[in-house]
Parts: C-alpha cells; structure tokens; sequence
C-alpha cells in the first residue's frame, strides 16, 4: 500500500510540476491576449478594464494563487476570446480526440502485436523479411506527409472518403489511417524482436521437451511479451498526443489538439492550461494502469 | 573480427551517400556557381511557372507555389533539415551521455531530480514545448534548435543511464578502480568508449527522428526558414488538387532520406549487436 501511496505522490508531483511550468512559460512569453482580442485601436482605459477583469492586473503570483485555488474547485476558468467556459468547451471537444486516439491505439496495438508475432514465428522467412520493408516504409512516412498522400489516394483518385469533414464514421478513416500506420509498424517490431527473445529462450525449451502443443506456447510467450508491448504504448502515447494534433489540423476535426494549438497561437492562457491539465492527468492514469497491470502480468517487473 | 558489412548498411550507406552528394552538389552550386560565398544564390520567384508541372518549362521537377524551381526549393532544404538535424543529435547525444551517467553515479538528490525531469518532458508533448520555447526566442534558427535539444535528450540520457549502470558493473571497471583511476579518467577513458557503440545506432536513428521533428514544426507553421520540407508540405497541402506532384515530389524525398538513416541505423545495429552472431 505505501508503494502505492509513493506512485501516487509521485504522479501528483509530476502533475503539479506540469501544471506550474505551463502556467509561468505561457504567460511569460511575448504576446498579449488583451491587445489581440481588443485589436490595435483599443483605448488605455479599456485595455485595463478587461484586464482587471480577466484577473491579469495583478502580480503573477497572486494569479497562479487565483488559479490553484480555483483548480482545487475544479474551476478551469472562462477563455479569454468570448468568455466560454473552459470545463464545458473542453468537453466538447474531448470526444473527437478521444475516439481518434483510442481506436488508432487499440488497432495499432492489436495489428502490430499479430503481425509482430507472425514474423517472429516464421523468422527470416519470406513474411518475415517483406514485413520488415513494410515496417521501412511505414515508418519513414511521418504523419504529414502520410496524409497528404493518403488523401490523394483514397480521395481524389479513388473518391472514397471525403477530405475533411467530421461527423460520421466515414470521415474517421482517413486520420485514423494515418495515425495506424506508423504506430503499429513500430509495435510490431518490438513484438517480434522480445518474441524471437522470449522464443530463444530456456523455458520455452524445457515446455517444448515436456510436450506442450504449439499454440499454448505460442500463447504463454505472448503473455511475457506483453508488458514490453505496454510499455512501448505507453511511451508511443505521447508521440500519439502530438500526431493526433497534426492530424487534426490536417483533416479539420475540431478536437483537443486543434483547440490547443489555437489556444496557443492566441495566447489564451485557460485553454491551453486547460488541455494541458486533461492530457497530463490521462497521460499519468495510462502510464499507472499499465505498470500496474505490467506487474499483474509478469510480477518480476516488480523492481 | 571478419563481420561483413550486413545488405542493409550497404544499402542504406548507398542512399545515404546519394543525398551527400545531392546536397554538396547543391552547396557548391549555391555558393561557388550561381551565386557567390558573400551572396549566396537564392531560388527565385516567378509568377509565369507558378505550379508547373515536372519537366515542363525547362524546369527538372517543376515549380512550387510561389513559381521556385521546386528542384532547387528541395535542394534548400535538404542542405537545411540536414545542418539542424547533426547539429541537434550531437548536442542532444552529448548531454545525454553526460545526465545518463550522472543519474547512475551521482548522489541521490540528482537521481530523484533526474527521474523527475525526465517524466516531465516525456509527459509533456514535445510539440508543445518546441511551440512554447519558439515563443519565447521568436521563429529563429537558434530558437528551432534550442526546442528540439530540450525535446531530445531524455531519449539519449535513458539509454546512457542504462548502459553506465551495466558498464559500471563490469570487472574490468572494478579493477580500473582498483588501480585508482580518477573519476573524471573513469568517464572519459572507460565509460565513453564502452557506450559508444550503442549511442551511434541510437544517434544515426535519432537523426531522422530530428528531420521529422523539425518538419513537424514547420508544418504547424513554426519553422525557422521558408525552405523548411515540413512548411512546404503544409504549403504544398492546400494545392492538393491543382498541383499533386509538389506533395508527393516532397514526402519521397525526405521519405527517402529517413529510409536511408534508419536502414543505416538497423544494420548498424545488427553489425555491433554481439548478440546476434
């Protein structure tokens, strides 16, 4: 229970640390929220009036002290172009993010590790050697070079799918597509080199001389490998953060990323405060399920 | 040791060697043919080949948007993402052998804040602190490489970590100790030597992990020159109908270039792993 309580800790530390770093390095670089949003011709006097009405008169600690103790009520603010609340515009665009990131994850994941181990299986035999071009390729295509092609392909040539709208099923495969191709060429790699590992060695051999059918130990191998893969998602989970805010620029989908990166080209402060403060606490919860379910499955990851 | 050379570092030595010459070829052209060492050649602009397409109005691949020959326009930028990518990985490769090993051997405060640091910048989307770091320094050369250093240790220090702790361990370590080797000996004579190995493959990797990173950043609009690959793809993006060659003429190219570092880097890999044979 205390290595719990220190794991704990330790992620409400990395939060806070986080949290605090994105507060002082937004508000410390250039640019000013209140001249873009009452534009050049702004008088002095209603330049201060919105100010003190945001709260950004006063000294930088009192704000960051305004904006903890509002974080502990939950409170995320209200933005400062058209005053919306944060909470409520975050969750209006959580979901696209949300089901971009999570299907892009599950298919990757369950893609790679199935070819991975079929490659690992027939070992520098002819799939092994073509997957190991495919998995060349797919990885030299970074994400915005990708979609653009894929966009020609399926859109322009072959008419399938539209270029960017957002709404039905239809229009997910596209970013979807671009987000898989990378991520579960690198899944399955990992998957087949600690498959090969694992093959290679002694337990296998002494299951294999004791009688044990092909499948079952097929089985029981990937039950080993599968902390390594975890571990592998959870690390690819924050290059998926940013290809999902790519991506979503690219196709137009109105998710976290794309409020974010508007969120920072106009410097206001609650939305990217905001998205920051969601990412960080999912980020931190995936990381701890999956050591946790790593130690359940292997428990010598214990260390 | 009679190891030959594996099939994919002579391929991946064989393209890499191709966009060596490419962008010497270029150097030379820019500096010493069209244009001279005080005033460098500049692609130029012109309304009349605006999009045009490969081989036509005497132009080898055809113009980009703003009527560049887009030959010379690629030509730019691979001279370009190539400076900054060798420039980062060595800067990033230096500090993180040097925190890597400074997490294993230092006291215990320096491991805790280690570990901290670490955890902050990987949760972080390095994006996000590239845009923030470009923020504060403005859309500089300097500002692009500070970002993507700050971004990019923690890949090189998690690796060092790992392979001081296993070098520490090993006898002939012990018995350099034994004879009283300094500390600063010991790192630079003995540690070094026996990492290196390893953080080649991971620097020749890392490289065309740093080429899509900068692109990236000049995709989203926070390059440090208009020449960057990833501008001209968002560029070259929003006249997907009009013109499809300049994306496709561009997401060959640096696929090309990444296909090459990371066939190096694999067979790299495989030739140093002992492991293997």
């Amino acid at each position: 229970m205390s290595k719990f309580f220190n794991k704990f800790l330790y992620a409400v530390l990395t939060i806070f640390m986080a949290l605090t770093a994105i507060f002082f390095v937004i508000r410390l670089s250039p640019g000013d929220p209140v001249e873009t949003v009452l534009g050049q011709r702004a008088t002095q006097e209603e330049i201060i009036k919105l100010k003190t009405q945001l709260g950004l008169n006063l000294p930088l600690m009192s704000q960051y002290k305004v904006f903890l103790t509002g974080l502990a009520k939950g409170d995320l603010g209200k933005t400062i172009f058209g005053a919306k609340d944060v909470k409520g515009l975050l969750k209006e665009r959580m979901k696209p993010t949300i089901v971009l990131a999570a299907v892009s994850v599950t298919l990757s994941a369950s893609i790679g590790m199935f070819l991975g181990v079929l490659a690992g299986y027939k070992k520098n035999k002819g799939f092994d050697k073509f997957s190991r071009i495919i998995s060349l390729f797919a990885l030299s295509f970074p994400i915005f070079s990708l979609a653009p092609l894929l966009v020609l392909l399926f859109s322009i040539k072959l008419n399938l799918f539209p270029v960017s709208e957002w709404g039905d099923l239809k229009h997910l495969f596209l970013p979807i597509l671009s987000l898989v191709i990378p991520l579960s060429a690198i899944i399955m790699r990992v998957t087949r080199n600690k498959y090969l590992e694992e093959a290679n060695s002694q337990w296998v051999m002494v299951v294999k001389a004791k009688g044990m059918g092909e499948v079952s130990i097929l089985l029981r191998i990937l039950k080993v490998c599968l902390p390594t893969i975890l571990n592998i998602v959870s690390i690819q989970l924050s290059v998926v953060i940013a290809g999902t805010m790519i991506t979503e620029t690219i196709f137009d989908i109105p998710g976290m990323g794309s409020l974010l990166f508007d969120g920072i080209q106009n410097r206001d402060y609650p939305i990217v405060q905001g998205v920051i403060i969601y990412s960080t606490v999912t980020y931190m919860l995936i990381y701890f399920i999956i050591d946790y379910v790593n130690e359940w499955i292997d428990p010598r990851t214990q260390s | 040791m009679s190891r030959k050379l594996t099939k994919e570092m002579k391929w991946g030595g064989g393209i890499l060697s191709l966009y060596a010459i490419w962008a010497l070829c270029w150097f030379v052209y820019r500096y010493f043919l069209k244009g001279s060492i005080g005033q460098p050649y500049v692609p130029t602009l012109d309304m009349q080949t605006e999009l045009a397409l490969p081989f036509s109005k005497g132009l080898f691949l055809g113009a980009d948007l703003l009527g560049r020959s887009l030959l010379e326009v690629l030509s730019a930028g691979l001279t370009y993402s190539l400076t900054i990518s060798i420039i980062v990985t060595f800067a990033t490769a230096s500090i993180g052998i040097f925190m890597g090993y400074m997490a294993v051997k230092g006291p215990n405060w320096v491991k805790l804040g280690f570990d901290l640091l670490i955890n902050l910048i990987f949760i972080f989307p390095s994006i996000l602190i590239a845009i923030m770091i470009m923020a504060v320094t403005g859309q500089s050369m300097k500002g692009l490489i500070f970002a993507l250093i700050v971004t990019g240790w923690t890949g090189y220090a998690k690796i060092a970590r790992g392979e001081s702790k296993r070098v520490l361990a090993l006898t002939y370590v012990e018995g350099a100790r034994a004879i009283g080797i300094g500390e600063i000996r010991l790192f630079f004579r003995i540690i070094i030597p026996a990492i290196l190995p390893v953080m080649i493959v991971n620097m020749v990797l890392g490289i065309s992990g740093v080429i899509i990173s900068e692109a990236s950043l000049g995709f989203l609009g926070l390059g440090a020159s208009p020449y960057s690959w990833g501008a001209m793809l968002g560029a070259a993006k929003t006249v997907l109908l009009e013109a499809p060659h300049i994306a496709m003429i561009l997401s060959l190219t640096m696929a090309g270039l990444i296909i090459g570092l990371n066939l190096l880097g694999d067979g790299l890999r495989d030739y140093l792993d002992p492991n293997e044979n």
